[in-house]
């Protein structure tokens, strides 16, 4: 009886196998912030967008690149950093209780890493079409691309980055080696960033005009595949919580 | 640690567990295929996707269906052949479906003030559909992909047509006879994208005059067909579980 109360006492105090907090704050804050960045393209892309020699457009638009820049560099380094120093040493000894908790943690981390990418592939890549088949373009740093390419990319890249870092550190299923597929969905789609050097350089020769099936644009396209690659990862980690489910009831 | 010790209390919490799991796994996996499928749809057929004018008899009909097959292919490929969900292709277009019209709603017409219906999506449903099916029905990857393939080709000029069918009535506009969607297409200026890049009509396949989309379909389907087959193995090899080497552990 006794024992029975004290187990009853640690579940209580038990932290919760899912962070349901985390979880919706993740989401919602994605959700807001890009709320909020949508709001100011339609009121500054219009009014200070257009013309990259005005003033307006160096207050408004390449301040917002210079800060986006330097803010998404110390996010990356932070994230990463924190995850790795605080990596668990002994983490084929955790508990199956703590690894079914810690497999959560991760899935909170994807379930963001695919809404950033969302927001980044889908969103405001497609946005991207619309702003430059309308406006003629003067500068590789249009409002639509300060957005897309230096906003919306780095945080998908942050976010994956994050997950993959706490999917190595943390669970016992990648401890073993380096998951090939959860390296391409991260690597991936973070090329996509690389490759807007080919693209700004392609668009220096044809400025004007914007069609979006041209094969200048077939290097996004390509490594667009690559989320294909979570399969990969949620084939792997079916397996694992599958494992750690099928166990025998205590 | 026991190796069989379960991670959870009850069964009743397993369940729970499991479903709580599913509910990300699908989120994750809705979100990151719409953002890949989309990403390579609008960039290689995404003209023809974006603008009634573009929306012709030839190129639309035959780019659209070979450039959009490969996802739905590539998603069967692991939801079929792994869980048995008859789902894959479906859950694509759907994923990408709810994207552009986001899209569409939000930045065509809410930033850049093209009304809806000159830039609506074009409806791939039904060819997805039909994928699924025969799958189900058939559990073959080659009969899905000759009859599945063909099926997706030939549907997608029938499935579009009640929405585009009310802007390829022919109008007479300053001496000059075009369609409504041309007459679209010269009121709401894109002045990135100009005329003379519109790729709509071309050649000379426009003298079959009537039997110029039902070629196009059939076409389509032939290489929808062939996209099928290739992207069913980038499904599988997408959806492998390899480790490589790591030094580090």
């Amino acid at each position: 009886m006794a024992a029975t109360t004290e187990s009853v006492k640690a579940d209580a105090a038990e932290a919760p196998l899912l962070n349901q907090k985390n979880l919706w704050a993740g989401i919602t804050l994605y959700l807001v912030f890009y709320s909020f960045i949508r709001w100011y393209e339609g009121v500054y892309g219009w009014s200070a967008g257009l013309d990259s020699f005005a003033p307006e457009f160096e207050t408004y638009w390449m301040n917002m690149l210079y800060i986006e820049i330097v803010i998404e560099v110390l996010l990356f380094a932070g994230i990463n950093g924190y995850i790795w120093k605080t990596r668990d040493r002994k983490v084929m000894s955790i508990t199956p209780r703590e690894e079914l908790r810690r497999h959560f943690t991760h899935w909170t981390w994807l379930v963001c890493y695919g809404w950033a990418i969302y927001w980044g592939a889908s969103y405001f890549t497609e946005q991207d079409g619309t702003w430059h088949q309308t406006i003629v373009r003067d500068t590789d740093f249009t409002p639509s691309h300060i957005i897309e390419f230096y906003l919306s990319y780095p945080i998908y890249i942050i976010t994956g980055s994050a997950a993959f870092m706490y999917a190595k550190t943390r669970l016992p299923t990648y401890h073993e080696g380096l998951h090939l597929m959860y390296l391409i969905a991260v690597i991936g789609p973070f090329m996509i960033l690389p490759n807007v050097g080919l693209n700004e350089w392609g668009h220096t020769f044809w400025f004007m005009e914007e069609l979006f099936v041209a094969p200048l644009h077939y290097g996004f396209v390509f490594f667009g595949w690559a989320a294909l690659a979570i399969m990969g990862v949620v084939n792997t980690e079916v397996m694992a919580i599958a494992k750690l489910l099928k166990k025998d009831l205590a | 640690m026991s190796a069989s010790q379960s991670a959870v209390r009850s069964r009743a919490e397993a369940v729970q567990v499991s479903r709580t799991f599913d509910w990300m796994i699908l989120f994750t996996l809705f979100t990151a295929v719409l953002g890949g499928y989309h990403i390579h749809y609008m960039l290689t057929g995404g003209d023809w996707d974006f603008w009634t004018d573009w929306k012709d008899r030839r190129l639309w009909v035959t780019v659209a269906p070979i450039v959009s097959i490969t996802f739905p292919a590539a998603v069967q490929a692991c939801l079929w052949w792994r869980y048995r969900l008859p789902i894959g292709a479906t859950i694509s277009v759907v994923a990408l479906m709810v994207g552009e019209w986001i899209n569409r709603y939000m930045n065509f017409w809410g930033w850049t003030y093209f009304p809806v219906n000159i830039c609506f999506p074009s409806n791939l449903l039904p060819g997805a559909i039909v994928l699924d099916v025969i799958l189900m029905l058939g559990n073959s990857m080659t009969l899905t992909a000759v009859l599945g393939g063909l099926a997706y080709g030939l549907l997608f000029y029938p499935g579009n047509w009640p929405v585009i069918a009310p802007l390829h009535v022919p109008v007479e506009y300053n001496g000059m006879m075009m369609t409504l969607a041309d007459l679209q297409g010269y009121h709401y200026v894109r002045t990135g994208t100009p005329e003379y890049i519109r790729m709509v009509e071309k050649g000379t396949l426009r003298t079959f005059g009537k039997d110029v989309a039902p070629v196009s379909a059939f076409f389509s389907g032939f290489v929808s067909i062939i996209i099928y087959f290739l992207w069913h193995f980038f499904g599988r090899w997408f959806a492998k579980t390899d480790f490589i080497a790591d030094d580090a552990s």
